[in-house]
């Protein structure tokens, strides 16, 4: 054990050097860390209750949240697909609703997949629930691509703009920053959702419903003689994966200000597998610590990568960084920060 | 009295006839149909770069490469129970490799297609070394994150892979033509046929089998079970580099557009729709997958009134691999099983008494 100890310790010291001898911005990497991790906890989170309860990695996670966005955009446009939305006829007041049906969406969809899907696979191996949710997710775009057309659509922002601090004369003319970033109104309620999801969820696994949940997902066969039913978990974890999937996908295509088939996949799935490897893959808190981690990981390359100016010769130092992250937690600490011993 | 004892007594062990069952042989008519069924099964194969018609002669080359790779995934899912979603960036990274060594180095295709296997084997002893040593589905996940990576990261480095332009990859001197080059893509997928045949009915392929089952028994024998892990791992990499540089030189020009993430995924379901573990059933399956884009053409053209165009080819690809997942959880091979086993001189129907012939 001591040469993985000697591994993080001789990282985080290079890191820090780095930090000490560079001008990066700190506080700004923190911020912009908290503001991005928090999309992809809000995918993290649904792999996490997924994987915890059933021990299905679910690879159509990203998709429960882009299919409930392209519904809500349907309805934002009146079902004619051929108009683009106009961020400033959509209030914020009205987002909250579209974002109420995304989740109910999402909650049908995830409830559907497990009584189609996943029940039926309750015997196979963890390869075949995988490459079935990955079939699930082709499934899920095929009918995006072919409803909904394969383009990039634009799709409104919660509150456009920044909350404004002093204003002269209806312009305004100081903005609000934190450690000299920007911070959006979109970003704010992209936390407060997390937060509120973080909220709700740790409020339900202090009923009895959420401890059976826990207890199912540790000793199946020990809960069911205590009358919990693992089919009944299994549907509730996978309506609260949906649930979150379609917060996620309404937020998630805020931020890009853009939704196309796959959409949330492409952008957000991936970073949130590598997140929830990070915090530990059977661990929610893990989920949430480890993309806020992860997005401030994106962010710090981000800075220092324009600190260095090595943005020429490394394409998309994000990605580069989440990749090499992924790889120093699997030699290092598999079970990710709080994960339990497998 | 005594002399009675002194008798020896005569020993008598009754033994059982030695009774050997026969092996089940097909009646020399059924032998000439067989026969004939595989030579005109062979012949169709042998013919199909000219009975495609010069316009598709690509898609072919292209449905080769991917019956190399969907193989390649064979070894890995089939007799190791891993999967891996990185076989895009594998392919990827191969098809690169040659590129760069041909169009760059100015080297010749033969040692581009060593380069190839060479590369795609160290990839995957570098992601299996990391990623194999924790059980479960880590592997899956790393070699996610890798085929992202490298679609966005690698294979975007101008110097090696010339960007988003891409890079040229010309064809070897003695196989320049559409139709010659198809022979070479389908002589590539005999050749790997033929390799994993060797490899399951050597000592390493029994032992890598045997891990499928139950990791745990496999280690009780004494098998290494990481190291095996490892190496089938390291032999679908070299294969899947195989394919990708045959790839390159399909459409003679490759950009990372062609390699990207959700290509992995399209060639685990190629595996789990033919049935991993069964070489005949993954080819097929992933024939179907590369020629269901053409077919939905064609039957677009076929009935032009009807609502039916290339854009649904992954709806009906969910929808095809679902089915075999949730009905025959074995693929097309467990469909086909009877028509494999009688194929492979057996029996139509399996006899609770013959041991021959389940594999095809």
């Amino acid at each position: 054990m001591g040469w993985r100890r000697g591994i993080a310790t001789g990282l985080a010291a290079l890191v820090f050097v780095v930090l000490l001898v560079s001008d990066i911005p700190l506080g700004r990497v923190v911020v912009d860390g908290t503001l991005n991790g928090s999309v992809i906890a809000l995918v993290a989170l649904g792999i996490a209750v997924v994987y915890k309860a059933t021990g299905v990695l679910n690879f159509a996670q990203g998709e429960l949240g882009t299919l409930p966005a392209f519904v809500v955009l349907a309805l934002m446009l009146n079902f004619d697909l051929d108009r683009t939305v106009d961020p400033a006829e959509v209030s914020g007041l009205a987002m909250v609703g579209y974002l109420l049906v995304a989740v109910a969406i999402g909650i049908v969809l995830g409830v559907a997949i497990n009584a189609l899907v996943i029940r039926r696979l309750v015997d196979a191996s963890p390869v075949i629930s995988l490459v079935a949710t990955a079939a699930v997710f082709f499934l899920m775009v095929g009918f995006e691509a072919v409803v909904f057309l394969p383009r990039v659509r634009t799709f409104p922002r919660f509150i456009d703009g920044a909350p404004c601090l002093e204003s002269q004369g209806g312009e305004c003319v100081r903005q609000l920053t934190i450690f000299g970033s920007l911070v959006l109104w979109h970003a704010i309620v992209v936390v407060a959702v997390l937060a509120i999801a973080v909220v709700l969820l740790t409020l339900l696994f202090r009923t009895p419903v959420g401890v059976a949940l826990l207890a199912a997902s540790q000793e199946p066969f020990a809960a069911s003689l205590s009358g919990v039913s693992p089919r009944a978990m299994s549907m509730l974890a996978w309506g609260i994966a949906g649930g979150l999937g379609g917060v996620a996908g309404v937020l998630g295509a805020g931020v890009f200000q853009q939704l196309f088939p796959a959409m949330v996949t492409r952008d957000l799935l991936v970073l949130a597998f590598t997140a929830a490897v990070l915090g530990g893959i059977n661990s929610m808190p893990g989920a949430v610590v480890g993309s806020i981690l992860l997005g401030m990981v994106s962010s710090l390359t981000n800075e220092a990568a324009l600190t260095f100016d090595v943005t020429g010769w490394v394409p998309n130092p994000p990605m580069a960084a989440a990749f090499f992250v992924l790889l120093i937690v699997m030699v290092v600490r598999p079970r990710g920060l709080l994960g339990k011993e497998a | 009295m005594t002399d009675v004892l002194a008798e020896p007594i005569p020993i008598v062990i009754h033994q059982a006839p030695v009774h050997r069952r026969e092996r089940w042989r097909p009646s020399r008519a059924g032998r000439f149909v067989r026969m004939a069924v595989l030579a005109v099964l062979a012949g169709f194969v042998v013919a199909s770069p000219h009975l495609i018609g010069a316009i598709r002669i690509n898609v072919l080359s292209t449905a080769a490469t991917s019956v190399i790779v969907a193989l390649s995934l064979n070894i890995l899912i089939g007799y190791t129970g891993q999967v891996s979603l990185g076989h895009s960036a594998f392919v990827g990274m191969g098809a690169f490799t040659a590129g760069f060594v041909i169009s760059t180095l100015g080297m010749p295709w033969e040692a581009a297609l060593v380069a190839a296997v060479g590369v795609g084997a160290a990839q995957a002893l570098a992601i299996g070394l990391v990623a194999l040593r924790v059980r479960g589905l880590y592997l899956a996940l790393v070699t996610l994150v890798y085929a992202v990576f490298a679609e966005r990261v690698l294979f975007n480095i101008e110097a090696i892979t010339g960007g988003g332009g891409g890079i040229e990859a010309t064809r070897p001197g003695w196989a320049t033509g559409d139709v010659t080059y198809a022979y070479l893509c389908i002589l590539g997928v005999a050749a790997v046929w033929i390799f994993d045949w060797r490899l399951t009915s050597s000592k390493a392929g029994r032992a890598i089998e045997a891990l499928r089952d139950s990791e745990r028994v496999a280690a009780s024998w004494g098998i290494n079970v990481t190291a095996f892990k490892l190496l089938a791992f390291v032999l679908s990499g070299a294969i899947a580099g195989l394919g990708g540089a045959l790839f390159a030189s399909v459409e003679q020009l490759i950009a990372p557009l062609d390699f990207a993430f959700l290509g992995s995924v399209t060639f685990v379901m190629m595996a789990i729709f033919g049935g991993v573990g069964s070489r005949p059933g993954v080819v097929l399956g992933a024939l179907v997958f590369s020629f269901l884009a053409y077919g939905l053409e064609r039957l677009a053209e076929a009935f032009p009134d009807q609502p039916i165009n290339a854009s649904a080819t992954p709806l009906v690809a969910a929808l095809l691999v679902l089915g075999v997942l949730l009905y025959f959880p074995g693929g097309l091979a467990q469909l086909l099983r009877p028509v494999f086993r009688w194929l492979s001189f057996g029996p139509w129907k399996s006899l609770p008494s013959q041991l021959v012939g389940e594999e095809a």
